[in-house]
């Protein structure tokens, strides 16, 4: 499997089908046994690449609580410049503005364990956003968040793929944040079951509900409409397309 | 048989600077047989609640009752008017400890006073409940198990309690929709054949509307909402927008062709009711 710069990418799959392993191998955090992986050219089982490779893909995990080390937003944000060495005259700025993508500015001198879910892992983000990452892997970020913080990071997330053109691997059991992404990698016991556009992966509504997965709401209702007979297109997934296929 | 607060107020840190009330004069009653759904914003007092169904926090004012006994006493009537009420802590696989999961489960009614016998039976029928075979899993190291199924473990752990009332704090967080629905089977066939109360805790639209029967909507420390639940996605629309809390996708999309001029009916509630729905303003049955 290759992903481009610049793509959105989805993985979805039942617990244990090793969407998490997939995503460690991107920032070299596990390194193939056989095979190769290539993060921008680079070689994930060479051991003088990681450095950089990990400048390269930056991870953000489930829980917000694991993530943070620093006392102060600002500091925790810092962390990850501070080590790689980049000069104190560099960090400030590129803690702004890390701070000023994921809309934690005006938290920046706060203490990170008194933040919502959400704000928490806004600023887990800004801190890998701070090593100027080409690619970000997200694994079930919002799984432990409550609507209000889903939506934040959703939107942070859609942000910087759209206006930074940060690729973005983003794992989740939503089907409804899936729908985001350019394309959806579907996982089933350690192997690729399918992939394709959001379109071509949840139009396959019986195939995907035999894996244990589910198909969001609209492609569902779709589903049941032409299972009754109804002219509805396959690729109708969004609650824009299935208004504009009944209501024309 | 009942649950009941009464008049229940409740402050964290009392007397210091970070003072903060989390209920507010809560009175509410639970009956045996209910299955409840509550939900609200983070910090709006849901966990608290909880906790003080069965006595783990005590209310700085009013009571609680469970069967008309007041929990907070220290008498023996008192605890055992505790034990009927079942927790189930966000991601109680954490809370997994013992070398097996026949010992994990069986932790529960042993601290009960079980004799050994009635404890096997409890934990093999504990465990049937929740879709784990006994022969094959009771000798076993619950930390071999998948997310789910450690999950599994740990809820069997409380129903081998055999509570009346049964607490389950987001119980498919992080859980993928196979598990997920397999969990919500297996507590809706013990609610059937127990004909005990649920009482769920989730951040989950979809689960509330699906499964609970009343839906209690807690904001700033009070209950704000307390219906049906058909009836609060229904009528409580723009308060439930204000509070922060989302609504069940098959209504958002009803909403949607609504406006896009489909007579679509206000009480779709599920997936299957919208089909139906369409399928009528079609005239397609």
């Amino acid at each position: 499997m290759s992903i481009e710069q610049g793509e959105f990418v989805a993985v979805i799959g039942t617990n244990g089908s090793g969407k998490s392993t997939l995503a460690r191998h991107f920032n070299a955090l596990l390194c193939p046994t056989e095979g190769i992986c290539l993060i921008n050219g680079m070689d994930s089982n060479l051991e003088e690449n990681l450095w950089e490779i990990r400048q390269t893909v930056g991870m953000v995990f489930q829980n917000p609580d694991n993530q943070i080390v620093a006392a102060i937003v600002e500091e925790d944000v810092a962390f990850g410049p501070e080590n790689i060495g980049v000069p104190q005259a560099e960090i400030r700025p590129r803690v702004e503005a890390a701070l000023a993508v994921v809309n934690m500015t005006e938290y920046a001198k706060h203490a990170p364990h008194l933040l919502s879910g959400g704000q928490k892992q806004r600023v887990a983000i800004a801190g890998v956003l701070a090593l100027l990452p080409k690619c970000i892997v997200l694994d079930e970020p919002t799984a432990m968040l409550d609507p209000k913080g889903r939506k934040e990071i959703v939107a942070t997330v859609k942000k910087l793929n759209k206006e930074k053109n940060i690729t973005v691997v983003y794992i989740t059991h939503k089907m409804e944040e899936a729908l985001l992404a350019d394309k959806i990698i579907v996982m089933k016991q350690g192997k690729i079951e399918m992939q394709g556009t959001p379109g071509e992966v949840f139009s396959r509504v019986e195939q995907i509900k035999e894996l244990g997965l589910e198909v969001p709401i609209a492609a569902e209702v779709a589903a049941e409409l032409r299972a009754s007979g109804q002219q509805i297109a396959e690729n109708t997934i969004t609650p824009e397309e299935l208004a504009e296929a009944l209501c024309q | 048989m009942s649950i009941r607060l009464d008049n229940v107020s409740y402050t964290y840190m009392k007397k210091t600077p970070f003072e903060r009330t989390a209920l507010k004069e809560i009175t509410l009653t639970i009956e045996k047989g209910e299955y409840i759904a509550v939900i609200g914003h983070t910090g709006s007092g849901k966990s608290t609640m909880m906790q003080h169904l069965n006595g783990l926090l005590s209310p700085d004012a009013g009571q609680v009752f469970v069967d008309d006994v007041d929990i907070s006493s220290k008498r023996t009537e008192a605890k055992k008017a505790r034990n009927k009420v079942g927790m189930v802590f966000q991601y109680p696989e954490h809370q997994i400890f013992a070398e097996t999961i026949f010992e994990d489960v069986a932790f529960g009614p042993r601290n009960k006073g079980l004799s050994e016998e009635e404890v096997e039976s409890q934990v093999k029928a504990a465990l049937s409940f929740v879709g784990l075979d006994y022969d094959t899993f009771a000798t076993r190291s619950p930390f071999q198990l998948s997310g789910g199924q450690m999950r599994r473990v740990a809820i069997a752990g409380v129903v081998a309690m055999d509570p009346d009332y049964l607490i389950l704090d987001e119980p498919s967080a992080g859980l993928d929709p196979q598990s997920r629905d397999s969990i919500f089977r297996e507590i809706n066939a013990l609610y059937q054949a127990r004909k005990m109360a649920v009482i769920l805790v989730t951040h989950s639209m979809e689960e509330a509307a699906q499964y609970a029967n009343r839906l209690l909507v807690m904001a700033k420390g009070k209950i704000v909402i307390d219906g049906e639940s058909a009836e609060v996605f229904q009528n409580h629309r723009e308060a439930l927008k204000e509070l922060g809390v989302d609504v069940p996708q098959a209504i958002k999309l009803a909403d949607i062709l609504r406006e896009r001029g489909l007579q679509i009916s206000n009480d779709v509630l599920k997936t299957e009711d919208l089909v139906k729905q369409i399928k009528l303003a079609k005239g397609w049955m």
